[in-house]
């Protein structure tokens, strides 16, 4: 993974669910075709404006309630560079390390302005603001998800686990 | 909250489960270990049709025995799309040599607990949010995505931080027309989605000597909507009379906490004084005492679900419905094919039908929000689906209002939200 990403905010509230980032009506489609819909049950507007490298800033909670993986798919797809935010809905947030999606635990998400300018370092593990100069705390990049990670997700991550154990763990 | 673990320790169910998964004589929560899964499942949405191309990547499939795979979003296939993905998954299962594949007989979280393909003390994962309903067999359960799942099918393990725990007493028995979705609505309405956040929630208390199977599923099941790593039911009279009555009795006793093991919280309810709750638009946590939203309209009533399509809620909106005719359309959609045929051969299905009820195929139907039942813009709904997210059953402008088998019947008598209480005593419609 880069070590610092750069890009825009996109700034959403609490408690936004994996049914606001991709609706259920797009269950029947591929992991390659969701980053259209992405924010569609909240923004539908979301997807045609978000660049490559931007970042979703959110409340607590973010991807609470379904476990699709094919939610933390659509901002991936969607070119998403991370999702900050204060927590997480569990599986959401297991499924976007797994993808390779840096999913960022930031206490202070919310003080966050929209269309803000962020650098965010991932080895320094913190959010720069640089439009006002403030600078967020990243809680997590630790341990086993870190190392998924870094591995560009729990696929690869697995793939070298197997030929390191000769084909099985 | 943090911590190595440091020996001879008391373990919480979910913290033994876990350490005896990892090969560990202990973990503390925390802790990140390697653990053998037991179960690794899978329905038609998160399965074979995401994974196939990884799990070969990754060198197949480590053990098909260990793997459970449910048709039960798509089917009947509304789409030629949905008959697409079922004939990849069903011959993805055969492929792979995947015995326990099942097509058309409902819900892969009531499966796995209906075919035993749980047992107490077991590890299982799973690719959708509610396998964390196999906790009510005493195991610990957990959801992972489509793309881990993958990695576990081929590697056959899981990485895992132990979570803390959050212990739940209910004590007591339920007054008339209260059921078990009254008890998570109440647990939910008071501790809220986000309380159990990477935590485990472990259901104890002396009601558990009397809480059927049915109820056990549902204590697991809502666990999630608090936003639980898993839900865990401790083992009780009902859970071991299950298992030997399905010949699976064993001379190994069922793992149980630890006397003197920490949580994080604990919390006790006395079920005894209990009413029928309704959790409103737009969360499961948003929840009243029917009463205050007595004579609200509704479109729709309908009774179906992992949490509320089993043969218990079948019998319970029967009971409340015979004799009575729906005003609104109602939908019953059994949670599996089993249930389907106990429903029939007892007249419950009979009993729906004659009181104006539609009865659906088993499977999920609309609580995924794919088919069969799915809300448009301004419908408004009172279902015993798992939860009531904004476009979880259809369309975001469509209100879900969940409530009891007894609260959802009682509702469709009455047309707008009611007390099934009242309806039963004749009373107030």
């Amino acid at each position: 993974m880069s070590r610092v990403l750069e890009g825009r905010a996109f700034v959403f509230g609490a408690g936004v669910t994996t049914d606001d980032i991709l609706p259920g009506r797009y269950l029947d489609r591929s992991n390659d075709e969701v980053g259209a819909f992405a924010m569609s049950g909240i923004d539908p507007a979301f997807a045609g404006a978000v660049k490559p490298g931007d970042f979703v800033v959110a409340g607590p909670n973010f991807g609470a309630g379904s476990g699709r993986e094919s939610a933390p798919y659509a901002l991936l797809r969607a070119g998403v560079a991370a999702v900050v935010a204060p927590s997480f809905g569990r599986l959401f947030f297991r499924n976007a390390i797994n993808i390779g999606l840096p999913a960022l635990i930031v206490a202070t998400a919310t003080r966050i302005a929209p269309g803000h300018h962020l650098a965010v370092d991932l080895e320094a593990r913190e959010v720069h603001d640089r439009d006002d100069g403030t600078r967020h705390a990243i809680a997590n990049l630790t341990g086993i998800s870190r190392a998924v990670l870094e591995a560009g997700g729990i696929v690869p991550f697995t793939r070298a686990r197997l030929a390191r154990a000769g084909g099985s763990v | 909250m943090s911590g190595a673990f440091t020996g001879g320790r008391a373990l919480t169910l979910t913290e033994k489960i876990i350490a005896r998964a990892a090969g560990q004589g202990g973990v503390g929560p925390g802790d990140e270990v390697w653990a053998r899964a037991d179960r690794v499942i899978m329905n038609d949405s998160s399965g074979p049709r995401r994974i196939a191309h990884l799990v070969a990547s990754l060198g197949g499939v480590h053990a098909p025995e260990r793997a459970v795979i449910a048709s039960d979003h798509f089917v009947p296939a509304a789409t030629s799309r949905h008959a697409e993905i079922l004939r990849l998954t069903r011959t993805w299962a055969q492929e792979q040599g995947i015995a326990a594949f099942h097509e058309y007989e409902g819900i892969l979280h009531n499966l796995v607990l209906e075919r035993w393909h749980v047992q107490p003390g077991m590890l299982l994962v799973g690719a959708d949010s509610h396998t964390v309903s196999a906790g009510a067999a005493a195991a610990v359960a957990v959801a992972v995505g489509s793309t881990e799942l993958a990695t576990v099918l081929a590697s056959g393990e899981v990485w895992l931080r132990v979570p803390e725990s959050i212990r739940v007493d209910l004590e007591g028995a339920l007054p008339p027309w209260v059921d078990a979705r009254d008890v998570t609505m109440r647990i939910l309405g008071d501790l809220g989605t986000d309380h159990a956040l990477y935590r485990a929630v472990e259901y104890g208390g002396g009601w558990l000597d009397t809480a059927t199977m049915e109820a056990r599923l549902v204590l697991a099941n809502q666990a999630i909507e608090m936003g639980a790593k898993n839900g865990i039911v401790e083992p009780a009279a009902p859970l071991l009379a299950a298992l030997a009555a399905a010949g699976l009795a064993s001379d190994q006793a069922p793992p149980r906490p630890d006397p003197g093991a920490r949580y994080l919280a604990r919390h006790a309810y006395d079920l005894g004084r209990l009413g029928p709750l309704v959790a409103a638009h737009p969360s499961p946590d948003n929840v009243y005492p029917v009463e205050d939203l007595r004579g609200a309209p509704i479109d729709m009533a309908w009774i179906g679900s992992c949490a509320g399509g089993r043969a218990a809620d079948l019998r319970a909106a029967a009971s409340v419905l015979r004799g009575q005719r729906a005003r609104v359309p109602l939908l019953v959609t059994p949670a599996t094919r089993a249930i389907y045929a106990e429903a029939a051969a007892d007249g419950t299905l009979a009993a729906l039908a004659d009181a104006g009820a539609t009865v659906l195929p088993p499977g999920c139907g609309a609580c995924a929000g794919v088919h069969a039942g799915v809300q448009g813009p301004g419908d408004r709904v009172i279902a015993t689906a798992t939860r009531n997210f904004p476009g979880r059953m259809g369309s975001r402008e469509a209100e879900v209002y969940l409530g009891s088998p007894f609260t959802v019947a009682a509702s469709a008598i009455a047309g707008r939200i009611a007390d099934p209480r009242a309806v039963a005593a004749g009373g107030q419609r």
